[in-house]
C-alpha cells in the first residue's frame, strides 16, 4: 500500500509535474484500522475541494494560477509513523502546507518536527485539546500549528451541558486509555467543575484499544447508579460499550465525543446506538444548497450512500479552501508566508460548514483560541438514529441554515475567557 | 459487592469461557493423532469468520433472508474451516512429521501469518459486525441477564464436541482415530491408514475453529486481529487441562472464562488476562501433564 503509493508518486513526479507549477499540500491521516473512517473522510473531504480547485484552474498565486499536487500519507493511526512522516514532510524544502491527523497522539508525536521548521499545518480533524494545548504549555511563541476541529473544550463542554439539560444528576465518566480519552475525561472532569458541580461522577472507568467485552466497566457504573454515561473513545470500542449497555440493560444514554458518528460505531452497535449523542460541525443533511453539492459530490466521486465520517469529510473539504485563500492573499508557496496570511485571512472563506470569517488570528500562547478556527456556534448535537446521524434538536438546524449564508462574527477580538 | 453482580459476571465470563474450551478442544484432534498442534489456528477462526461473513452477505444480496442466508453458511463455513485445515496439515504438518522433525511449529506459525496478511489484503483491517438472526436482547433467569447469542455459543461448543465424540466413539472411522491416538505404529500394522487418520483429525480442527469463529463474531465483529486474543487464552485452557481431556478443556474454559471477568470487575479490567497466566504457570509448575490429563509412561 505505501510502496505503492510511493511509487505511484515518484511517476507523478517523473510524468513532468515540474515543481515550480504546482503547490505541494500534503494529507496525512489513517486510512487503515479502527480511526480509518474519519482518516479517510478527511482525505477524501479534502480531495473533494482540490479536484474544485484545479478544475478552476488552480490557486491564483501572484501572477500565475497553480495547481495542488497532493502528497498522501498513511500514519496508521500509530503515533511513531506519525512522528516518521512528520519529520519527512518537515524535510520537504518546497511544501506549501499539510492538512490532516485524525488521532490526538500522532499530533503530540509529530507536529513539533512540523512547528521547528515552521510548516503550516492544519489539524483536521483530531480533536483531543492537548494537541494545541502542548504549544500554550511549552510557552511557543511562533506557532504554524493550526486546528480546524470543535476541540475538546467546546466538545466536552456540550457533552455536560446535555447531560445536566436531561437532569441527570450522577454520571459515569467512560474513556479509552489513549492521549486521546485520558484528555476528553480531563476536560470533560474539568466541565463539571465548570458548570456548577451540578455532576455526581459515580464512576470512571478506563478501557483499551481492541477490547471487546466492557461487562465489568458497565456493571461497575450501573451497580454505583449512574444515570447517564458520558464517554470518550473511537469507534470500534464505542460500540463494544453499546452493545454492552444493551446486553446488562442499561438504558441511559450514552453523551460523548463527536467519534460516536463514527461509522464504525454506527454499523457495530446497530439499534443499540440509537439516541446516542455527541457534538458535530456537520450532519449529512442538505439543508443549504452548499451543502447539498457537497454530499451529492462526495457520494457520487466515491460510490458510497453515506459519508463514513460526515464531520471529517466537510472539515477537510473547507480546511482546504482555507489553505486555498491563504496561499492567494499571500502570493506565494512558501510555507511561513501562507502561515502569516492565515492568521490574517481578510476575505471571508465559504465553506460548506460556515461561512469563515478570520478564523485565526496571530498566535498568542495565552490563548490558544487563536489557532482555533471553531466556536461552539459552530457545533451542534447530533443523534444517531436509524443507521445516520440527525439533529438532536431542530433549533440547530435552523441556527446551522443561517451561520452557513450569513459570515460568521469575525474574531478579531477574541474574548481572553482562560484565567488560571 | 451483591452477589447478583458476582453471578452475572460469572456467567457471562463462562459462556465465553466455552469459545476457549472449543479453540482448546481443536487443539486436543490434532494432538491425539500426530502430537502436533497448529499454532495458526487463530487465523483459521479469523479466516473461516469472514469467510461465513462473505458467505452470509452474499445471501443477503440474494435477497434471501437472513435466517436462510445464515443457516445456509453454517455449514459452508465449517466445510471452509475443513478445508484449511487440510492445507495446514498438508503444507505445515505432514513432511515435518514425516521427517520426525519439530518443523510443523514453525510452519504453522507461518502459515498462521500468512494467512492474516491474505485477510488484511481481502476484506481489510477494520472490524466488521457479523449479522445474525440470533436476537441480542437478553432475557432473565434469576435476576441475571443472559444473551441469547451466548446461548448459542454454549449450544454450538457443546453441540459439536459431542458430536465428534460420539463419532470417534461408535464409528468406524472413529474407531480409527482412536487407534491412531492409541498408537500409531500399531495402527498402521492394522491397516489403518495414519496419514488419512492425521488428514481426518486437522479437517475437523478446522471445521471447529471455523463453528468458533462463526459463533463468537456476532458477539465481539470480526476483524483480523479478533482472534489473537482469544487463542492466547485457548492454549492456556489446552494446558492446564491437559492435552487429552475434551470434558477437562469446558471446565477448565469455563473456569477461565469466569475467573477472567471476575477478576477485571474487581481488579479494574486491565487486570483482565491476569489469571489465565497465573492458573498456566502453576499448571506448569505443578501438574505439567494437565489438571485432567493422563501422566505418559515414556518407555526408554
Amino acid at each position: 500500500m505505501i510502496r505503492q503509493t510511493a511509487i505511484g508518486m515518484m511517476l507523478l513526479a517523473a510524468s513532468g509535474l515540474s515543481a515550480a507549477d504546482t503547490v505541494k499540500i500534503a494529507l496525512t491521516g489513517p486510512f487503515s484500522g479502527g480511526s480509518a473512517p474519519m482518516g479517510v473522510s478527511a482525505r477524501d473531504g479534502s480531495k473533494l475541494a482540490i479536484a474544485e480547485i484545479n478544475a478552476a484552474g488552480g490557486i491564483q498565486v501572484g501572477a500565475k494560477k497553480m495547481k495542488i499536487e497532493i502528497i498522501e500519507r498513511d500514519d496508521e493511526a500509530k503515533n511513531e509513523r506519525g512522528a516518521l512522516i512528520a519529520q519527512e514532510l518537515a524535510a520537504m524544502s518546497d511544501l506549501s502546507g499539510v492538512i490532516g491527523t485524525v488521532n490526538t497522539g500522532v499530533c503530540m508525536a509529530g507536529d513539533k518536527h512540523l512547528m521547528e521548521k515552521g510548516v503550516t499545518k492544519i489539524i483536521c480533524p483530531a480533536a483531543g485539546s492537548a494537541s494545541m494545548t502542548q504549544w500554550s504549555k511549552a510557552g511557543v511563541k511562533d506557532l504554524s500549528i493550526f486546528r480546524f476541529a470543535a476541540h475538546d473544550g467546546i466538545q466536552a463542554a456540550m457533552v455536560v451541558e446535555e447531560a445536566i439539560n436531561r437532569k441527570f444528576t450522577k454520571v459515569a465518566v467512560v474513556f479509552d486509555s489513549t492521549n486521546y480519552g485520558v484528555s476528553g475525561r480531563d476536560d470533560m472532569l474539568d466541565q463539571i467543575k465548570k458548570q456548577g458541580n451540578k455532576l455526581e461522577v459515580v464512576a470512571q472507568e478506563k478501557f483499551n484499544i481492541g477490547d471487546k467485552d466492557m461487562t465489568a466497566q458497565l456493571l461497575r457504573a450501573k451497580s454505583a447508579g449512574a444515570q447517564a454515561i458520558l464517554i470518550w473513545g473511537i469507534g470500534p470500542e464505542l460500540a463494544a460499550v453499546s452493545n454492552g449497555m444493551a446486553k446488562i440493560g442499561i438504558k441511559a444514554p450514552l453523551i460523548g465525543g463527536w467519534t460516536l458518528s463514527m461509522s464504525n460505531f454506527i454499523d457495530n452497535a446497530g439499534k443499540n446506538g440509537n439516541g446516542t449523542l455527541m457534538p458535530q460541525t456537520f450532519i449529512e443533511e442538505p439543508i443549504t444548497p452548499k451543502a447539498k453539492s457537497f454530499i451529492d459530490g462526495y457520494h457520487k466521486t466515491y460510490k458510497v450512500d453515506r459519508i463514513p465520517s460526515p464531520v471529517a469529510a466537510a472539515q477537510g473539504y473547507d480546511s482546504v479552501y482555507l489553505m486555498a485563500a491563504a496561499i492567494k492573499q499571500a502570493g506565494s508557496t512558501d510555507t511561513k508566508k501562507i502561515k502569516e496570511a492565515l492568521e490574517d485571512l481578510k476575505e471571508p472563506v465559504k465553506g460548506v460548514i460556515a461561512t469563515w470569517n478570520h478564523p485565526f488570528t496571530k498566535w498568542d500562547p495565552a490563548d490558544v483560541t487563536t489557532h482555533e478556527a471553531f466556536r461552539r456556534e459552530q457545533t451542534v448535537m447530533g443523534m444517531v438514529k436509524d443507521g445516520k446521524v440527525v439533529f438532536g434538536n431542530d433549533a440547530d438546524r435552523a441556527r446551522l441554515i443561517k451561520s452557513a449564508t450569513t459570515a460568521t462574527p469575525a474574531k478579531t477580538a477574541a474574548p481572553k475567557a482562560k484565567k488560571k | 459487592m451483591n452477589a447478583a453482580i458476582i453471578g452475572q459476571m460469572a456467567i457471562s465470563g463462562a459462556l465465553m469461557g466455552l469459545v476457549y474450551a472449543l479453540i482448546a478442544y481443536g487443539f486436543q484432534l490434532t494432538y491425539a493423532t500426530s502430537k502436533s498442534i497448529n499454532f495458526g489456528q487463530g487465523e483459521l477462526v479469523m479466516l473461516s469468520a469472514f469467510f461465513s461473513l462473505t458467505l452470509t452477505n452474499l445471501g443477503l444480496s440474494q435477497h434471501w433472508g437472513l435466517g436462510l442466508s445464515y443457516g445456509l453458511m453454517v455449514p459452508g463455513g465449517l466445510i471452509f474451516g475443513a478445508i484449511m485445515g487440510l492445507v495446514v496439515e498438508r503444507a505445515g504438518v505432514r513432511l515435518a512429521l514425516e521427517q520426525k522433525s519439530e518443523g510443523w511449529i514453525l510452519l504453522s506459525i507461518i502459515l498462521g501469518l500468512f494467512f492474516f496478511s491474505a485477510a488484511e489484503n481481502i476484506w481489510g483491517r477494520d472490524d466488521r459486525p457479523f449479522p445474525t438472526p440470533i436476537p441480542e436482547e437478553p432475557f432473565h433467569v434469576l435476576g441475571l441477564a443472559i444473551g441469547p447469542r451466548e446461548v448459542a455459543v454454549a449450544v454450538g461448543v457443546l453441540g459439536i464436541m459431542g458430536l465428534i465424540e460420539l463419532l470417534k466413539r461408535k464409528t468406524l472411522l472413529g474407531k480409527a482415530f482412536e487407534a491412531v491416538s492409541a498408537d500409531r505404529d500399531a495402527a498402521e500394522l492394522m491397516g489403518i491408514s495414519a496419514t488419512r487418520t492425521v488428514m481426518l483429525s486437522y479437517g475437523l480442527s478446522g471445521s471447529v475453529a471455523a463453528l468458533a469463529g462463526i459463533l463468537v463474531s456476532p458477539i465481539t465483529t470480526v476483524g483480523p486481529t479478533m482472534a489473537s486474543a482469544i487463542i492466547l487464552k485457548a492454549f492456556s485452557v489446552a494446558v492446564v487441562a491437559g492435552l487429552d481431556s475434551g470434558f477437562g478443556v469446558v471446565l477448565v474454559g469455563m473456569f477461565l472464562g469466569a475467573l477472567e471477568s471476575l477478576a477485571s470487575f474487581y481488579l479494574g479490567s486491565g487486570w483482565r488476562e491476569a489469571p489465565g497466566l497465573v492458573l498456566l504457570i502453576l499448571a506448569l509448575a505443578l501438574r505439567p501433564t494437565g489438571v485432567f490429563g493422563k501422566a505418559t509412561i515414556r518407555k526408554v
